[in-house]
């Protein structure tokens, strides 16, 4: 009964041990995991369907205020090249499965749309701005 | 000859035949002086120049004194954070910042010490207020989204402008972007989705933090416009914050205008540096008008420093208001007042002296290390260069012309 009793607590143990091995691996491990391996892509492909986008909409601008055949040809090209946002798409959703939340997220793309910040503070030293 | 000419006369002929020959020179000399000054001053009249006193206007200038301290209230004016207009526009900064791109919300202190200590920086360089509310100064922002200069005002305001007058207009727009005095907590994450009655919240929880913070001020202002302290709305504010901008940052007589009303001269090195301004270098072509700007808007190829106003380094500039592909990278002509006080220059303040902001006019790639730039970089590059409406318009200028058009750019200093 004694020797049940203990093999019970030890199996529970290694499942409790397991648990936490497999929770530290998913909630730890796994996204610090998918942030090194993948966070510049990520921010290169932000980059690139930004770039799209920002592309079309000037495309679709260009179709409204000067309609001609050539502004209608750029405009479907624009469209195609909308795609670019399809790989962000993808790894976006292989983030989010990975553990990285929603914020995680945001905060990256944050960090590409602002890189050139620390541009203008080295500027500052280099032109040595002392006032 | 000349010899027996000496013994005729007893005179020595070389001396007299040097001060002769001086004399008539420095005669020329006088005379060419003389034209080139009548054409300077021709040009500057035709180009609208109009003396200072005549362009100064303030219909609320007894509010003035009680904007002078909501323009500095740190904690009225900002909602949520630690930061006001005289932040960033420093008297002693010729009224900016003195650095590129400004420095907002999130940081301490001013200027430099403001950037460094991790501010939040915005897109763009920060605009000195001389002249802002004078006569004729209808466009507001580098991208012109205040925009009273056509028969309709153009603003984020839609039918519901908030003035008549364009920088009463203009001061409403600070205060509530999120980055610059606005830091993004529960209230504005509720109220940020862009409507009518959304601002209004806004704008109302401003006015009452000003009341709290600003008592006295906000009494005086109540006292002026006839109301109750209660009623004061964020309108009420911002008339007394532009009374004290046009009062503060008016425009002063220069040498250029004492030149222009024929009291006072210009060096030899200015003027030829207006005769540049206003020729060979056809600068005035957009630098014109009372305030040195025709408040157009233009593609200067600047370099692009810092992450700009579409973010990784790109900004479309006045596209991103009119949407217009052809408005792609144009920017309004800044007018020219004070220019010596007021690097660096530029939408994203990316280059440090007035003669590298002449280069950029009509050799943008002198100011530019292309080695250095990344790819994407590169390209953004080539499509400014491509949309630029500056190479086209201002002439080539040696080393020594550049430097003379800086000299004169001075005499528009007070």
């Amino acid at each position: 009964m004694y020797k049940s009793l203990l093999n019970v607590i030890v199996a529970l143990n290694i499942v409790a041990a397991v648990s936490c091995i497999a929770l530290a691996y998913k909630v730890v491990a796994l996204p610090m995991y998918a942030e090194k391996t993948y966070k510049a892509e990520y921010k290169e492909l932000i980059f690139q369907c930004d770039n799209s986008m920002r592309e079309h909409m000037i495309a679709k601008n260009r179709v409204l205020t000067e309609k001609s055949e050539d502004s209608v040809k750029r405009l479907n090209a624009a469209e195609v090249g909308l795609l670019s946002c399809n790989s962000y798409d993808k790894l976006r959703k292989r983030l989010l499965t990975y553990g990285l939340s929603e914020s995680d997220l945001a905060l990256f793309g944050i960090e590409a749309i602002e890189e050139k910040a620390e541009d203008v503070r080295n500027f500052v030293k280099i032109h040595e701005f002392k006032y | 000859m000349y010899a027996t000419l000496s013994r005729f006369t007893n005179l020595s002929i070389k001396p007299l035949a040097v001060i002769s020959i001086f004399s008539l020179g420095i005669g020329v000399a006088h005379g060419a002086d003389e034209a080139i000054k009548k054409i300077l001053i021709k040009s500057a009249k035709d180009a609208g120049f109009t003396p200072a006193a005549d362009l100064y206007q303030n219909p609320d200038e007894n509010l003035a004194n009680f904007g002078k301290v909501i323009f500095s209230s740190n904690k009225g004016l900002s909602l949520n954070g630690n930061i006001s207009c005289k932040t960033c526009h420093l008297n002693e900064r010729g009224s900016a910042d003195g650095i590129p791109n400004a420095a907002a919300i999130g940081g301490k202190g001013e200027s430099v010490e403001r950037l460094l200590s991790g501010a939040k920086q915005l897109p763009r360089n920060t605009l000195a207020f001389w002249g802002r509310g004078a006569k004729e100064f209808k466009t507001f922002f580098w991208d012109g989204k205040i925009d009273y200069a056509g028969v309709q005002p153009k603003t984020q305001f839609g039918s519901k402008i908030p003035s008549s007058d364009p920088l009463i207009t203009a001061v409403h727009l600070p205060v509530v972007e999120i980055r610059e005095m606005l830091d993004e907590d529960a209230f504005i994450a509720n109220n940020k989705v862009e409507n009518v009655e959304n601002s209004r919240k806004v704008y109302r929880r401003i006015a009452k933090k000003l009341v709290a913070v600003e008592p006295d001020a906000s009494l005086g202002i109540a006292k002026v416009l006839g109301k109750s302290v209660d009623q004061l709305e964020f309108l009420d504010f911002a008339r007394a914050i532009a009374a004290f901008i046009r009062s503060e940052f008016r425009l002063r007589p220069t040498k250029f205008e004492k030149f222009v009303n024929g009291g006072g001269s210009l060096t030899n090195e200015e003027l030829t540096g207006g005769i540049i301004f206003y020729g060979k270098g056809a600068c005035v072509t957009c630098h014109n008008g009372p305030h040195f700007s025709d408040f157009k808007f233009y593609a200067v190829p600047f370099p692009q420093l810092g992450f700009g106003k579409n973010g990784f380094g790109v900004d479309y500039g006045r596209y991103n208001v009119s949407f217009q592909p052809k408005d792609l990278y144009k920017f309004r002509t800044p007018p020219l007042y004070n220019v010596e006080k007021t690097a660096p220059y530029g939408h994203s303040g990316s280059v440090a002296t007035i003669e590298e902001a002449i280069y950029s006019h009509f050799d943008p790639l002198r100011n530019i290390d292309l080695a250095k730039l990344s790819p994407l970089d590169r390209h953004e590059l080539t499509k400014r260069l491509s949309a630029n409406d500056s190479s086209l318009r201002v002439n080539f200028l040696t080393e020594q012309e550049v430097k003379l058009v800086a000299s004169f750019l001075k005499t528009l200093s007070f």
